[in-house]
């Protein structure tokens, strides 16, 4: 078929040209995305002996994982600290959010594009300047020794670091998630539920908070799976304590080369980011939202 | 004379056919048969030993040219010499007991030591007849020669430590000291090192083993490993941190927060530099083989079965160039490693005592690094200590 052909073809046809824009992503969404998935969910069933794989296929790795202590252990780990970090990520991250969109003007974008920031460098980059904030060697402690006052242990390779980092790492897709959704907010109704009497707090617990909960849910969606799975922070921050489910696995598919039972980990975690999600999705009503186009139904 | 000028087209034409080179470069292994028609060595290789003044002279002396693939760790190398491997390289290297394994599959072939001359230069130490690691098990082959040795010791800061409790293994466990220890996060090291304590204690270190081989801290019994992880599980306690590299552990020993941790010497010498310069106000030591014994391990050259004896002539060659004293002086003044060819009389006296040049009696016993006998289990007694 010539172009010429294939132009008229596809003009005859709007679902072909359609098919031929939405082929090439969605081809490397496949290959790139569902086909390695595939592998982990294979793996799993398979057994690992002296860093090789053999496809005996059985549950073993699974009643590993959910048997041994250790794993338990490694898991409520991940999932205290994603809860914890998720809450002060919502806590901290809303009036920053609220403040940019009300109250930003025609500084927005700058202020929006400001928290993007720290991405310009890379993670290990941005734990590695943590590290020589809160490190026994770094700035906060350093500065406390000079002027005679011991240094903050709280903060040298504990679990309070690990979770500081987290944060840090993390508050800017919660802020840009609620910021986003808040754009779309109707401020005018505030406006009015004040002329009716409304006090500022009711006026936002049941306005503001409702009428945003999808940019709120998206973001806690954001800072809690990836938390849940970071391996990176409690690793450099988090000292010996600090091991969680995120690092475990890593090392599963780096230096001890258990590849079966790591990948029984990883549909572990997708399995509970995916319960995550759908514990959380009942919440959401697009109608109330702005993301529909519509304020209020 | 007529000169090309630079102009735009032409440096993006040499651009173009410079990025179109690099780009193929990473495929060099697999299109080499062909251009092994032209005398050039293949060497599968650590890449700290590439030092350019070595390959110069290697390059001039021979008229062959020097072409090399850079690996990571020993597992990498073997698996590329056996997916066809040896006809892509000349030269393989490996440490620890490797070697044994790579010459016991037939990837490399018999290393004719007699083609070796500046093996002279070699502490007897690291030869085969001393360090049998270098043969095959029966003794009748030669399958490496040697090259950088390393340890895993202990490195110590005097001024904090007494020196009453430097020498064994047991310091990594005292109380008096706790939150000024620091471990490397690799789990082999780790229970390798403690392993060794824990057949100490247990008694088990001399006695006979089952396979009928000396104690091995890769291939600990169960109950030595029930032994290592009591006392990893007490040692954890006490650490600051696990440091994931170098410069973090550099860090923490500079600033006084780290008194001793177990590493691979580079802490120790950056330290005694600095000292030396005056830069630190704390002195340092670093215990090669604690009383209990230490982990080391000692890099080889081997030459690859598919090597014809052309081009195993040229790897003998390359070997014999590399064990020349003036090379070698080079090699650990590049690399930092200790060597296995006494340059003494080339170095500087604090050099001697930096590269471990008086060492190697005690390099040459050290436990050699090799794989777990059950990664699987091992990873179990890690998680284990880890979740505690």
């Amino acid at each position: 078929m010539n172009g010429m052909s294939l132009r008229a073809a596809s003009r005859r046809r709007p679902g072909l040209r359609f098919a031929a824009l939405v082929a090439p992503g969605a081809l490397f969404i496949v290959i790139g995305l569902m086909l390695p998935l595939l592998a982990i969910v294979v793996f799993s069933f398979w057994r690992t002996e002296s860093y090789e794989l053999y496809a005996d296929w059985s549950l073993d790795n699974y009643r590993t994982l959910l048997g041994e202590a250790a794993y338990r252990t490694f898991f409520l780990r991940s999932l205290v600290t994603a809860i914890l970090v998720t809450v002060i990520c919502l806590v901290c991250g809303w009036p920053v959010a609220y403040f940019i969109a009300r109250h930003g003007g025609r500084y927005r974008l700058l202020l929006v594009l400001l928290l993007a920031a720290p991405f310009f460098t890379g993670v290990i980059l941005r734990i590695a300047a943590l590290q020589g904030l809160l490190g026994p060697v770094g700035l906060i402690n350093m500065g406390l020794t000079m002027v005679g006052l011991p240094p903050i242990e709280a903060l040298m390779y504990t679990k309070l670091a690990a979770g500081l980092g987290l944060v840090y790492l993390f508050i800017p897709f919660m802020v840009t998630a609620i910021y986003l959704s808040l754009v779309n907010f109707n401020f005018e109704l505030l406006e009015v539920a004040k002329i009716n009497g409304a006090r500022p707090w009711r006026a936002f617990i049941e306005i503001t908070w409702p009428l945003n909960w999808i940019g709120t849910a998206i973001g806690m969606i954001l800072v809690f799976i990836p938390c849940l799975a970071n391996a990176v922070t409690p690793r450099f921050l988090g000292g010996p304590e600090a091991t969680s489910l995120g690092m475990s696995l890593a090392g599963q598919f780096g230096e001890t080369g258990t590849w079966a039972l790591g990948s029984a980990m990883g549909v572990f975690l997708f399995a509970v980011s995916l319960l995550a999600i759908f514990c959380i999705a009942p919440t959401i009503r697009l109608k109330r939202s702005g993301f529909t186009g519509t304020s209020l139904t | 004379m007529k000169t090309r000028s630079l102009t735009r087209r032409s440096v993006l034409a040499g651009t173009a056919a410079a990025a179109g080179l690099a780009a193929f470069r990473p495929m060099a292994p697999f299109i080499s048969n062909a251009e092994a028609a032209a005398t050039k060595l293949r060497l599968l290789m650590w890449q700290p030993y590439a030092i350019k003044e070595t390959i110069a002279e290697f390059e001039s002396s021979t008229g062959a040219s020097f072409s090399p693939t850079f690996f990571d760790g020993n597992s990498e190398a073997f698996n590329k010499m056996k997916v066809g491997g040896t006809k892509d390289f000349d030269i393989v290297q490996a440490d620890g007991f490797w070697p044994r394994l790579y010459f016991r599959q037939g990837l490399t072939q018999a290393v004719d030591y007699a083609k070796l001359p500046n093996t002279k230069n070699v502490f007897p130490e690291f030869l085969p007849d001393k360090f049998t690691l270098l043969a095959d098990e029966k003794g009748e082959h030669n399958v490496a020669a040697p090259n950088c040795w390393g340890g895993y010791g202990i490195t110590v800061n005097t001024s904090k430590i007494a020196p009453e409790d430097v020498g064994s293994i047991s310091l990594l466990l005292n109380e008096k000291y706790k939150g000024h220890f620091s471990s490397n996060s690799r789990f082999e090291e780790n229970i390798a090192q403690m392993g060794i304590l824990a057949a100490t204690n247990l008694g088990t270190i001399d006695k006979p083993r089952e396979d009928g081989q000396p104690f091995n801290p890769y291939h600990l019994t169960d109950a030595e490993l029930a032994e290592t992880k009591k006392l990893l599980i007490a040692q954890k306690k006490l650490l600051l941190t696990r440091y994931q590299d170098y410069d973090a552990l550099d860090r923490l020993m500079r600033g006084g927060a780290i008194w001793a941790a177990p590493e691979f010497a580079e802490t120790y010498r950056h330290l005694k530099v600095m000292r030396a310069e005056g830069k630190i106000d704390f002195d340092v030591q670093h215990v090669l083989k604690p009383k209990e014994g230490g982990l080391g391990w000692v890099d080889t050259w081997m030459i690859s079965s598919g090597a014809d004896s052309e081009q195993a002539e040229l790897a003998l060659k390359w070997i014999n160039l590399y064990l020349s004293k003036e090379n070698f002086a080079r090699v650990v003044r590049s690399t930092g490693y200790g060597g296995t060819v006494d340059v003494r009389s080339l170095l500087k006296p604090e050099e001697i005592d930096l590269y471990f040049q008086e060492k190697s009696a005690d390099a040459s016993q050290l436990h050699m690094f090799d794989q777990p006998s059950s990664p699987e289990k091992w990873e179990r007694i890690w998680s284990d200590v880890e979740a505690s």
